[in-house]
């Protein structure tokens, strides 16, 4: 069992704030992932989970226990951290065992416990191992089993990824996923990445300067992303933003045509956002937005086409791999009228469509 | 005929190589290779005598009245290594952890811990002098003034203060070298290591024993082995501080100070003897070479790459 709540969260260095008064629910067996660009306040925020910093204002509970003059070791918690901090003059057996035993576990439970961890991360054969003699991805692994050999009830891992090539990055992406599977305890894992936070989450916490944007599924997240912030963020290519106006029925665009797209929010002035399966292109001149293509991304199964669009942004759309587009020809965007986001001019908050007067 | 052509690479590191070689055969090579041909010979004052074999070594070992001296000497010089090992090297470990740790204040330690060991020996060991001065040296002074008059003592006049007034001198002097190379040593541990300690345990204990200690071993080799060489070669502040007899009665005598009251005399006898005085340096210069190149081996083994 392991329920965490933060509450009001602050955090200040010196005189600069760095997080904002955060407040989450996490619940037990949860994998969440703190995301959000470099500076954000995400591995702040594990640092002051684990207790390696004090928070400046607020409150951290575990299982209803307030956590915040607890020392770091007395939490139950374990965190994985990004250099992996593996300790150097121990071999793998000692660096697992280290931890154990100063846990107080007697001889017989630090063995059958490392026994059983090596068995699961299959690090049988580098016990005898020194850090320095293992490649990234077997310290990594190493890492993780001196986690698990604590049996905490939360573990932290801090950009755990970022220090594998991208070969090992999906492998150990998939090995993680399925370690939270059979352990069944509460993860907290902060990447950057936003595939890595996709692709893992039961539950992502989009965060940026200091406060947290918006918290949900996956899927969530995609579809109904609460402001431009987090609709640009996650998702790739990134989504694109378009100010439009409104005339009756149609979305206009300065200088550069307009489209219908059913129901439209209150208002006059909003910001479009168009994801690039979002998007159909037509060659030449036609009913919709007028622009150019600038460049062609072919991967294989399907290309991305980008159109510099009349008022200048930059457009993503998605189509069929052997759809070729010529730098510079003109091309018109339709939009699929399901799949459209409207966010406010003013502040980017996400605006709901209603039905058509 | 193959021949060397210098090339513009090869006549600068010609330039660098060749004067510090040159200064370090004629002040450091030639003068040990000397003393050692010196140890084998027997001496009237200036003038070399026959070749003795290994007479001088013995005398200084095994004939009266040198073999209580060398005796007394060199047991000093293992009091003073422990002592500054315990005092110089362990405090200063002590001192890094706690600048290290950012403790209020530790700016100004930093400099405040080694500053001492910028100023020159003699300046050092004369102000030590003046301050355990019996009459009017700032420790008695200090101690009456607080009411412990009790405890004050002629420091330097007495044998069983003397040694140990050197000593706690000389830690105050130095202390801040190996607390700067352990210091130096800490800053390199990865604070992510410190923090995944941090996960585990509380305990300052472990932390330094387990995970800080072991990881500043390069620290501990070098001022280990400094340390040794240092403590029996060892001169300076006792020659200023207790004099070249080592007094009181010897009390404060150390092999350096032996080696040069033997070779070289001294204001309460003009014998100078060369032989006996280039064995000594000869036997002293050995055990040193021997013992720190043994203590740098076993020491080396148990550093570990960060």
């Amino acid at each position: 069992m392991a329920q965490l709540s933060l509450r009001g969260i602050k955090k200040r260095f010196r005189n600069t704030e760095v997080l904002h008064g955060i407040d989450l629910e996490i619940g037990d067996r949860e994998f969440v992932v703190f995301v959000g660009p470099s500076g954000c306040g995400k591995s702040t925020l594990l640092r002051l989970i684990a207790g390696l910093d004090p928070m400046t204002d607020g409150e951290f509970l575990l299982n209803g226990r307030r956590m915040n003059e607890v020392p770091p070791s007395r939490r139950g918690i374990a965190m994985v951290f990004q250099s992996y901090a593996l300790y150097p003059h121990m071999d793998v057996y000692e660096n697992m065992a280290f931890g154990a035993r100063l846990m107080g576990l007697d001889k017989a439970e630090v063995e059958r416990r490392i026994a059983e961890t090596t068995r699961m991360l299959r690090l049988e054969e580098l016990l005898q191992r020194k850090p320095r003699e293992l490649s990234g991805g077997q310290r990594q692994r190493v890492a993780i089993g001196r986690a698990l050999v604590r049996k905490p009830e939360v573990f932290l891992l801090d950009e755990p990824l970022s220090n594998l090539d991208a070969a090992l990055r999906s492998e150990v992406r998939l090995e993680i996923a399925r370690l939270h599977h059979d352990i069944g305890g509460t993860m907290i894992y902060v990447t950057h990445d936003q595939v890595e936070a996709m692709t893992l989450a039961d539950k992502i916490v989009v965060m940026n300067a200091g406060r947290i944007e918006q918290v949900g599924s996956p899927r969530e997240l995609y579809e109904t992303p609460a402001n431009t912030f987090v609709a640009t963020f996650i998702g790739s290519p990134r989504m694109t933003l378009l100010d439009v106006t409104r005339d009756g029925e149609r979305l206009v665009m300065a200088d550069g045509g307009s489209i219908a797209v059913g129901a439209l929010p209150a208002g006059s002035a909003f910001r479009l956002g168009l994801r690039s399966d979002a998007v159909r292109l037509a060659r030449g001149q036609g009913d919709g937005f007028a622009g150019q293509v600038v460049y062609t991304e072919y991967l294989g199964d399907n290309a991305y086409v980008y159109v510099r669009l009349a008022d200048g942004t930059l457009l993503a759309a998605r189509t069929a791999p052997n759809d070729s587009f010529a730098p510079d020809e003109p091309v018109t965007v339709r939009v699929d009228p399901g799949s459209v986001h409207f966010f406010s001019a003013e502040d980017g908050r996400r605006l709901t469509q209603q039905a058509a007067e | 005929m193959p021949h060397l052509r210098m090339t513009g690479r090869g006549l600068w590191i010609t330039a660098l190589i060749v004067p510090p070689l040159a200064f370090v055969a004629v002040f450091i090579v030639y003068p040990i290779l000397s003393a050692f041909a010196y140890a084998f010979f027997d001496w009237q004052g200036l003038r070399r005598g026959e070749f003795v074999g290994f007479d001088n070594f013995f005398t200084v070992l095994f004939v009266e009245p040198y073999r209580s001296w060398t005796i007394n000497a060199f047991s000093h010089n293992i009091m003073v290594f422990f002592a500054l090992m315990v005092l110089q090297n362990g405090l200063g470990f002590i001192l890094a952890y706690a600048l290290w740790r950012e403790l209020p204040g530790a700016r100004f330690h930093r400099v405040a811990v080694f500053l001492p060991v910028v100023l020159s020996t003699i300046i050092v060991a004369y102000l030590f002098k003046l301050f355990l001065h019996p009459l009017f040296g700032v420790v008695n002074v200090s101690l009456k003034g607080i009411g412990l008059g009790w405890l004050a003592q002629p420091w330097l006049g007495q044998s069983d203060t003397a040694l140990w007034s050197l000593i706690a001198a000389q830690s105050w002097h130095m202390v801040g070298f190996p607390t700067l190379v352990f210091l130096a040593g800490m800053q390199r541990i990865p604070g992510e290591i410190l923090d995944a300690v941090r996960m585990e345990t509380q305990s300052e204990w472990v932390k330094i024993s387990r995970i800080v200690w072991p990881l500043v071993a390069p620290s501990a080799t070098i001022v280990f082995t400094l340390l040794f060489v240092g403590a029996f070669n060892w001169f300076e502040l006792p020659y200023i501080m207790a004099g070249l007899d080592g007094s009181p009665f010897g009390s404060t005598d150390v092999l350096g100070l032996y080696f040069y009251r033997t070779a070289f005399g001294n204001v309460s006898s003009g014998q100078q003897d060369f032989g006996l005085g280039s064995a000594l340096a000869v036997l002293i210069f050995v055990f040193i070479a021997l013992i720190a190149g043994i203590i740098t081996v076993r020491l080396r083994a148990r550093e570990i790459q960060l």
